[in-house]
């Protein structure tokens, strides 16, 4: 069982990943720049459980609030930048903080021994977990509450007025703009959910790795980060899930059976996937159709 | 001083490798207005099929090698316009986004899969030639590079202002609908687009492999990522400004790297990045065509 | 009548050997992908391989006096933390009684740090489960936990040895440069830890030191800062890959130092590979050369099954020896009620060892869980690694 309870554990993280690159991208704007929120959120809350001997949860508080600055900051230049060429600026973000990350010191000592980040060595025993005794079940069902309440959370967004409005700005500005949103709002206001978002699951990813150095937070990170939205599905927050569970739970393990073919087919299933769902696994088809039957059952 | 004028010299004689790439991700996205991540992992695998002519045959001339890239080049490039942007409709850019990740993933896994991961020795031309030029020291194998990129951007320049298949290229990436009206065959053209840059992406990641000595699989992730910077800075879609983006980011982050060491260098060019998208946005050399 | 009798008799008689037929499954994991894809490979035909010879030698032996076979498994973690951890637990799902990997230190770190930290500490949740690494060098790892045991070969011990061992060879060389692969936790540690101590505690000064990262492609100014200092020696701290380009560059500018000190996990077939005429000569200390008996069946045992010895793989062939011997000393039952109780018997075992034998000769062990192998220098000659010098 504590094999699926890490499994749980991991779709959770994976799940607060992709939603904070969801949010994002119902504005238009695909940003690769939610692995360095993940970052940011992971050494801080990181430091404030190791080095400062806080609890977990207001440490992922901070953290959140942290990245969610952060996400702000960038947020405003990246209202200058348009389209895909907003990819390679929030790409170049990432990196940047990404290796600032692999420059930072920061180190005190406790005991005989010294704990903190050390550039690119990384930052070790993030112990907070173990230390205070949570079993596989009590990590995943701690993660799994923040999991719930981002889902709830954007999943009212949806059905507010603001929800309405992120999905307008994403399919056409101009006529957004014609019928008076603020664009600057928006968007700012999305980058900054979905930092803050990124910021709790980099926290979660900190503690229950136990280790965490530049490099678990690359390119590749935030291409997942991406991946799992538009994979997914921007119908519905449920798509980032089913896209997480198909990438992680059905590519990565379920295929180990698999052996040498599994890397192979990770990149041909994408590619096939895009081809034959270009609008994600739940598309607006998708969700209607799955609403039908939802509805048929209740009015018969 | 000395030191700071050959540290820019090395940049910059490297940064052409950096252009080569640059020329086919600009070239694309110019046409296609569509990213095509795969772009540099299709070059690398390019030059790696280049390598199965030395185990044909043994003592095989580096040029023979760099033909048969090239021609791999075209071969894949066709096949990631296939898989990616041939099926999948206009209107989801996201989708064609994902499945050019989607092909990269599987390039690396492929060559990872026959080389077991390991470096291979690649054939140069003229590595061990070193000019001078006063007090500094060039490398000769990338003035060649250098030369070859200038040549393709001549040859694209040339295909692209003075035949027909660029008259075609262009109005497409201008006004698609407006060009099938006109009888241009649109799914042609971009297959033909991705078959060119392909072609030199072939040679790019043969010349990148004849500088760096060896072909890894290390070389994907980087490559992607100078390519995509270069193609920002030179301005989207102008393959002089490639070339020129190029031989700056070569030049800049070397000079970074002399002034502040290795670690911090990379975190200073997306910065260059950065400041280049807010102030520039439109690169170098802005395209003339600007509609979206 | 009698030929019915006679059937029955003999499906009994099968059935009751088939009851006998045991087995004690031991999983591997590590990197199968991206650029360490060879590390993976390497190990899994080595584990292969080596549960072959002791299948066919009978097998292990249980408390009860039966025999077991060793079934062996290999899991790809891709050199990814998170999946290095799913991994681990995936194979504490399953009746696998210890596991050896992983490749690479990164995961390692990660690994270890979800491990129960103290064995009998009730409060601390961690898995309890045996992990016996093959590969994973980075100095200090096997204290993170009790249940993390390494067999990886002791850097300060085998640099302090060729740096003593070079100073005392070649009195008239006074100065060690140093080339570091920053980004990469191994690498970086050798140097700045390792070797630039254990130069300079061989009365050896350090001249300098060039930096660059894993992936680097252009190193030009670093080669002309070595060029500058004009060292003695210069050591390179870095993986095969850039590694090659440095001593590539280094041809190029002239820069012929007279003597180049390399990297542990850099004395195998990926270097000779990619660079073999610029590495000519390079010295590197290693836990494994195919210089006897033991060490040349073991690696034609491991080529059988499509994999290189080296010494990362053959110490995923000394790990199943060792469990062999742990497992019959501590006698499990192989029964797979007892699964937990197996496995902290093996733990247990693996704790209280003091020393093993290798294939080069006998391995000592820490309290840490540490281990302190036999190891010699080998040299780049022609598209080989030549033993050099043989302390042993």
């Amino acid at each position: 069982m504590d094999f699926y309870f890490g499994l749980a554990q991991l779709v959770g993280v994976h799940t607060l990943l992709g939603l904070s690159a969801y949010i994002v991208l119902l504005t238009g704007q695909v940003s690769l720049a939610q692995a360095g929120f993940f970052a940011v959120g992971a050494y801080t809350a990181g430091m404030l459980t190791v080095l400062a001997g806080w609890h977990l949860v207001p440490a992922l508080g901070i953290g959140a609030i942290v990245s969610a600055a952060t996400a702000c900051a960038v947020g405003f230049p990246a209202l200058r930048v348009k389209g895909l060429m907003l990819v390679i600026a929030t790409l170049a973000f990432g990196e940047a903080v990404r290796l600032f990350f692999f420059n930072f010191d920061y180190q005190i000592a406790k005991g005989d021994i010294k704990v903190g980040p050390l550039g690119g060595e990384g930052f070790r025993q993030i112990r907070f977990f173990p230390e205070n005794g949570w079993g596989t079940l009590e990590v995943m069902l701690f993660m799994w509450v923040f999991v719930l309440l981002v889902m709830a959370l954007l999943w009212w967004f949806d059905r507010s007025r603001y929800g309405t409005a992120l999905r307008a700005v994403g399919e056409d500005e101009v006529a957004a703009q014609a019928v008076g949103i603020n664009l600057t709002a928006i968007k700012v206001s999305a980058m900054t959910v979905g930092g803050a978002i990124a910021g709790i699951g980099g926290g979660l990813y900190a503690h229950y790795t136990t280790h965490i150095e530049h490099s678990s937070f690359n390119i590749l990170v935030a291409t997942f980060a991406l991946a799992y939205p538009i994979v997914g599905g921007l119908q519905s927050v449920f798509g980032t899930l089913i896209a997480v569970i198909f990438v992680q739970a059905f590519l990565i393990e379920g295929l180990r059976e698999l052996g040498d073919w599994r890397n192979l087919l990770f990149g041909a299933l994408i590619v096939l996937a895009m081809n034959l769902r270009p609008n994600g696994i739940l598309d607006a088809r998708a969700l209607a159709a799955l609403k039908r039957a939802f509805t048929r059952g209740r009015n018969a | 001083m000395l030191d700071f004028l050959q540290a820019v010299s090395d940049g910059v004689l490297f940064g052409a490798t950096y252009a080569l790439i640059g020329i086919g991700f600009t070239l694309v996205f110019g046409v296609m207005h569509k990213l095509n991540l795969a772009y540099a992992a299709a070059s690398v695998g390019g030059a790696y099929a280049g390598l199965l002519v030395l185990g044909v045959m043994a003592g095989a001339p580096p040029w023979l090698v760099f033909l048969c890239a090239f021609a791999a080049g075209g071969v894949l490039g066709y096949l990631v316009y296939l898989s990616c942007f041939h099926f999948i409709p206009l209107g989801s850019p996201l989708a064609t986004l994902m499945a050019t990740v989607g092909m990269l993933l599987l390039i690396d896994e492929v060559i990872v899969h026959f080389t077991n991961g390991m470096p291979l020795a690649y054939p140069a031309m003229f590595d061990d030639v070193m000019l001078r030029a006063g007090e500094l020291t060039l490398r000769g194998d990338l003035l060649l590079v250098f030369g070859i990129a200038v040549l393709c951007m001549v040859g694209l320049l040339l295909l692209l202002y003075r035949t027909r298949l660029g008259l075609a290229t262009r109005a497409v990436s201008q006004q698609s609908v407006a060009a099938q009206l006109c009888g241009i065959r649109v799914g042609l053209v971009n297959a033909m687009t991705f078959v060119i840059t392909g072609l030199l992406g072939g040679i790019a990641g043969a010349l990148i492999g004849a500088s760096v000595g060896a072909l890894s699989p290390l070389l994907t992730t980087p490559l992607t990522v100078k390519g995509l910077i270069v193609t920002v800075i030179g301005g989207l879609g102008s393959i002089p400004g490639a070339i020129i983006a190029g031989l700056l980011v070569g030049g800049f982050e070397n000079v970074f790297q002399l002034f502040r060491g290795v670690t911090e260098r990379d975190l200073y060019v997306m910065l260059l990045l950065f400041v280049f998208l807010v102030f520039r946005p439109g690169g170098l050399f802005e395209s003339k065509d600007d509609h979206h | 009548m009698k030929k019915l009798a006679l059937a029955v008799t003999l499906a009994f008689a099968a059935s009751g050997a088939l009851a006998q037929d045991k087995t004690i499954k031991i999983t591997g994991f590590g990197a199968k992908s991206g650029v360490v894809r060879s590390f993976g490979v390497n190990s899994e035909a080595a584990m292969l391989a080596a549960a072959d010879v002791i299948n066919k030698q009978g097998g292990i032996k249980l408390a009860d006096g039966s025999k077991a076979r060793i079934e062996v498994e290999f899991l790809d973690d891709r050199c990814n933390a998170e999946e290095g951890i799913s991994v681990i637990r995936r194979i504490a799902s399953t009746d696998a009684l210890v596991a050896i990997g992983p490749t690479c230190s990164n995961v390692a770190e990660p690994l270890f740090g979800i491990l129960q930290k103290k064995v009998g500490d009730a409060g601390d949740s961690g898995l309890q489960f045996p992990v016996f690494t093959d590969v994973a060098i980075k100095v200090g790892l096997a204290k993170i936990s009790e249940w993390a045991f390494r067999n990886v070969p002791n850097e300060m011990t085998m640099y302090n040895s060729v740096f003593y061992w070079l100073h005392q060879k070649y009195p008239n060389l006074k100065t060690v440069y140093g080339g570091v692969e920053e980004d990469f936790a191994h690498s970086r540690a050798t140097w700045h830890v390792v070797m630039k101590d254990r130069a300079q505690a061989s009365g050896f000064s350090i001249a300098g030191e060039s930096k660059w990262l894993l992936a680097d492609t252009n190193f030009a100014t670093q080669v002309r800062e070595m060029k500058k200092a004009n060292a003695d020696i210069i050591a390179i701290s870095a993986h095969p890959f850039s590694t090659c380009g440095v001593l590539r560059e280094m041809q190029r500018q002239g820069v012929k130092p007279k003597l180049l000190v390399g990297l542990t996990s850099s004395s195998s077939l990926e270097t000779l590979q990619g660079c073999a005429k610029q590495a000519q000569g390079i010295i590197i200390p290693t836990s494994f050369a195919p210089v006897n008996k033991e060490a040349r069946f073991a690696a034609e045992e491991t080529a059988k099954k499509k994999g290189a010895a080296d010494l990362h793989s053959m110490a995923a062939w000394e790990n199943m020896f060792i469990l062999k011997q742990v497992m019959e000393a501590e006698k499990i039952s192989g029964a797979k009620a007892n699964l937990q109780a197996d496995r902290r018997k093996i733990r247990d075992g693996l704790a209280k060892l003091a020393t093993t034998q290798g294939l080069l000769g006998v391995t000592k062990r820490d309290a840490e869980g540490e281990a302190d192998k036999p190891y010699l220098f080998v040299q780049a000659k022609g598209n080989d690694w030549v033993v050099l010098h043989n302390p042993l």
